[in-house]
């Protein structure tokens, strides 16, 4: 029973392996790419792990288990942000078929700063009020207004 | 069990060549970077893997220290890439 | 904080004074310092709302656990099936955490979350910039980012 769950989990785990090295291949530019590694390569390593800490069934064993799905989990998004953001502010082209880019008109390449399109709300005139349409029509967008004043003033 | 792990041994050899052509080729560093991290936590998967069909729970240590050296890895490059400031390579 | 920081104590309180340097034994020692924290919060203001997290940590890891498989396998389907369905894009996403630790919370999920990827935060912490897979249903994905972010601040406030 024990073996049985631990090798579907061991193939679930490796194929999910496979398939993170498949979107790496295929996927056509960097952001994307990541999409495929850093989720299923997570996946891949938790499953894997879990069937380490259900075959040995060690107290010592599943400590360690765990520490790595935890160490994987917590780290995975980190790097990931990292290189994303060091890869896109670097000029890495975006796939042809990318939709729209609310990130663009914001970033400032010589000085690095990146404007979150909201500095209009608290009443200062900005470079880059031109970029704000995009923002306006979100949910939540009125929220955060009132915490920000209070805070100021 | 044996042929279990066989055969997801050979699955994660299949995704480390697959990796490997990525790491060639990548048009950019930050491919590669990329390519380098799920180098590194195939590399982890198959320590847990050759740990159950060995039995040995030691090699969840090297696994560990696996996982770490790619996560320093990783984030060292970016550093340096972001330094470097906008480059096409 | 303090709520789990007491929590914590009185757990390794037990493990000490029963004597027995167990996993089992430290979970149980949890088990029994949780049950006295929420018969004791209503007199300290301090651990007020402390006993309403667990369950709600609980329910959170069960939906966190389901997204993550429902949407890997959405992602999946397109890396293996050859033709593109995905439309890829860099969208803006208002965040209602406030401190480094929320925002570094929120966005590591979003991360995780296949179909997002948290890119950066602009300078005055107000917006955090996501790439997202699929596009097709814009209001669809803002939605479920921002009932993530509910959930995932729930915890802590």
């Amino acid at each position: 029973m024990i073996d049985a769950l631990v090798a579907v989990l061991v193939l679930v785990g490796s194929s999910f392996m496979c398939l993170a090295a498949l979107g790496i291949l295929r996927l056509p530019d960097l952001l994307t790419r990541m999409h495929a590694t850093t989720k299923a390569a997570t996946l891949g390593v938790s499953l894997i792990m879990l069937g380490v800490c259900l075959h040995f069934a060690v107290e010592a064993v599943v400590a360690r288990g765990l520490a790595i799905i935890l160490f994987i989990m917590m780290t995975a998004p980190v790097a990931a942000h990292v290189i994303g953001r060091a890869g896109y502010f670097v000029g890495t082209r975006l796939w042809s078929g990318t939709v729209r880019d609310e990130l663009k008109p914001h970033y400032d390449p010589l000085n690095h700063h990146l404007l979150s399109g909201l500095e209009e709300d608290d009443g200062r005139p900005d470079t880059a009020a031109s970029g704000t349409r995009a923002t306006d029509d979100l949910p939540g967008h009125d929220a955060p207004d009132p915490d920000a004043d209070r805070q100021k003033g | 069990m044996s042929i279990v792990m066989l055969v997801s041994l050979a699955v994660m050899s299949l995704a480390l060549c697959l990796t490997f052509i990525r790491l060639f080729r990548g048009p950019s560093l930050p491919d590669r970077v990329v390519a380098m991290e799920l180098f590194s936590s195939i590399l982890v998967g198959m320590m847990g893997v050759i740990a159950i069909a060995t039995g040995v729970s030691f090699f969840l240590d090297v696994a560990i220290v696996v996982a770490l050296m790619g996560f320093m890895a990783t984030i060292g490059f970016s550093r340096f890439l972001e330094r470097g400031g906008p480059r096409d390579d | 904080m303090i709520g789990a920081a007491w929590h914590l104590l009185l757990g390794i309180a037990w493990v000490v004074l029963t004597g027995d340097f167990s996993g089992g034994n430290l979970v149980a020692g949890l088990v029994f310092s949780y049950l006295v924290l929420a018969l004791i919060q209503p007199q300290v203001p301090a651990l007020a709302g402390y006993a309403q997290r667990l369950p709600r940590l609980v329910r959170f890891v069960g939906f966190f656990a389901k997204e993550l498989v429902m949407a890997n396998f959405k992602v999946s389907y397109d890396i293996v099936t050859p033709p593109w369905y995905m439309k890829p894009g860099v969208i803006a996403m208002p965040l209602k955490a406030r401190t480094e630790f929320e925002i570094a919370f929120v966005a590591n999920l979003i991360s995780l979350t296949p179909g997002t990827l948290s890119l950066d935060v602009s300078d005055d912490r107000r917006v955090l910039y996501i790439h997202a897979m699929f596009l097709d249903d814009e209001a669809a994905l803002r939605d479920n980012l921002a009932e993530l972010e509910r959930r995932a601040l729930a915890l802590f406030r």
